[in-house]
């Protein structure tokens, strides 16, 4: 299993491909300040480098967290495993139009 | 601690260059051509051309000045020439450059046409090429300098690796008595709590507060769909997908440092500035944001990217830093410092930053940045309201 996801912050509920994962791979997430490894997950849907991926399921409506820091809300649920990107996240201080 | 030095041009005023330009600066639209017709005829002389400068009025006007003359009045620049439509516009933006004691000389076009215009502006270009040859560089200590620092097309490596190891790199100069300059004013929505908490005196941070929150109004004013603007087609595409997201992103590379100066549009640079990060109110675009830190008196920018921005400019090397590894690989001609091997994990933040000092003393010596090798001279005066 190979290491493919960075968490800035241990309270983060998404991370960051640090490398293309294909759908079905079972891949690693190491946090950023201590490089521990803080599990695996399998990812449901191919994930491109520098996109997220979510590390646990994440109810439409719940904060989505990065940096330790909310970055916008799931616009629907979002399974663990699932890719976190403008499709299920909207930003929580400018979502006049969306898409 | 060691000191950082390094051969730089003192200037009459003391402010120090790195960069040692003759430019030709018009102040309106109608003045580009006489001035690129100067830049043509002479070795060693750089047009500035900007879109802008009639029938503007009031805070813009002022603002277009402070550009204009503030980009004269940089210690990289050793001479300028001003041409402008008529000579009272001209003479406002010569007489800005000569209070650094520069060589500095306007000329207008009405009354001549652009032929005998180009002729006697060419004529003084050309004693301006002569005598800055012959300057020389001397060495100074960091504290003589000003950088700015400004992410573009950033994607989440940008917020994991290059912003963290310019973080490094920011904290570094400081130390040395460097001043740093940040802004991107819209682009800390998200974060923007965060910066002013490093902001220790109250009064600056409630002007901190007061820019912010003009800036936002107007973005939130128009009530638009803001996915493609901020964040940019570029940053999805990277897997940014939120301001909030960007704007976390973009401050790990302010460092760790407290700000103490605040300064918007027309503000100048404090006078005593030994070892300071300085918020400026900026667009987040990236001409003209460098545009504008140059105005401010900002010799070296340090520019962080993700998924490949490629901006430069006239009289100022831009540093392009980029932990993506597929940027590195695809567009290597616009890259100067590659830390994607942070991304992976293979090298320390500290390492990381090491690297972006390590090249920064090769530029401030002299070597050129790819953004110059290939010509990048994006000049973008921000505009803040319409012409009358």
């Amino acid at each position: 299993m190979s290491l493919k996801v960075a968490v800035h912050d241990r309270a983060d509920n998404v991370g960051v491909a640090i490398d293309d994962i294909k759908a079905g791979e079972e891949v690693a997430y190491v946090y950023v300040s201590d490089k521990a490894v803080g599990g695996k997950l399998k990812a449901l849907e191919e994930i491109p480098l520098g996109h997220k991926i979510a590390l646990r399921d994440i109810k439409a409506g719940e904060a989505v967290v990065k940096y330790g820091r909310p970055i916008g809300v799931a616009a629907k649920d979002v399974r663990a495993g699932e890719h976190v990107h403008v499709h299920n996240l909207r930003s929580a201080k400018w979502s006049f139009g969306g898409r | 601690m060691n000191a950082l030095t390094f051969k730089g041009y003192i200037r009459e005023d003391g402010s120090v260059g790195i960069r040692n330009h003759v430019v030709v600066i018009p102040v309106d639209d109608l003045s580009n051509t006489a001035a690129l017709g100067v830049a043509q005829l002479l070795r060693g002389v750089t047009a500035i051309p900007h879109p802008y400068g009639r029938l503007q009025f009031g805070r813009d006007l002022q603002l277009l000045f402070h550009v204009l003359g503030g980009t004269g009045a940089n210690p990289n620049v050793a001479a300028a020439v001003v041409i402008g439509i008529d000579d009272s516009w001209a003479n406002k933006v010569a007489d800005i450059i000569a209070r650094t004691g520069k060589p500095v000389e306007a000329f207008s076009i009405e009354g001549y046409g652009d032929l005998r215009a180009i002729e006697r502006a060419a004529r003084k270009a050309k004693d301006f090429v002569q005598y800055a040859s012959e300057l020389q560089r001397t060495e100074v200590d960091a504290s003589t300098l000003v950088a700015s620092i400004k992410c573009g097309e950033s994607d989440t490596t940008s917020g994991l690796a290059s912003n963290p190891a310019l973080g490094y790199a920011v904290d570094r100069l400081i130390d040395y008595g460097a001043t740093v300059l940040f802004g991107e004013t819209s682009e800390l929505t998200g974060a923007e709590d965060i910066v002013a908490e490093r902001i220790p005196d109250p009064a600056l941070r409630e002007k901190f507060w007061r820019i912010y929150r003009e800036y936002v109004s107007v973005i939130e004013r128009e009530g638009a769909d803001m996915l493609g603007s901020q964040p940019t087609e570029g940053n999805i595409k990277g897997g940014i997908s939120t301001i909030e997201e960007k704007a976390l992103g973009n401050i790990q590379k302010l460092g760790t440092k407290p700000i103490t100066c605040v300064l918007d549009y027309l503000d100048p640079l404090p006078k005593e500035r030994r070892g300071r990060l300085c918020f400026i109110n900026t667009s987040s675009a990236a001409a003209e944001f460098i545009t504008l830190a140059a105005a401010k008196g900002s010799v070296l920018h340090f520019f962080t990217t993700g998924q490949g921005n490629v901006v430069g400019h006239p009289i100022v090397p831009v540093i392009k830093i980029t932990a993506n590894p597929k940027t590195a690989a695809s567009m290597r001609e616009h890259i100067d410092v590659d830390v994607s091997d942070l991304l992976r994990f293979k090298i320390s933040v500290s390492e990381a930053g090491e690297q972006i000092l390590q090249y920064a003393a090769k530029v401030l010596n002299g070597r050129l940045t790819a953004a110059e090798v290939l010509r990048h001279e994006e000049f973008s005066p921000t505009k803040l309201y319409i012409s009358a």
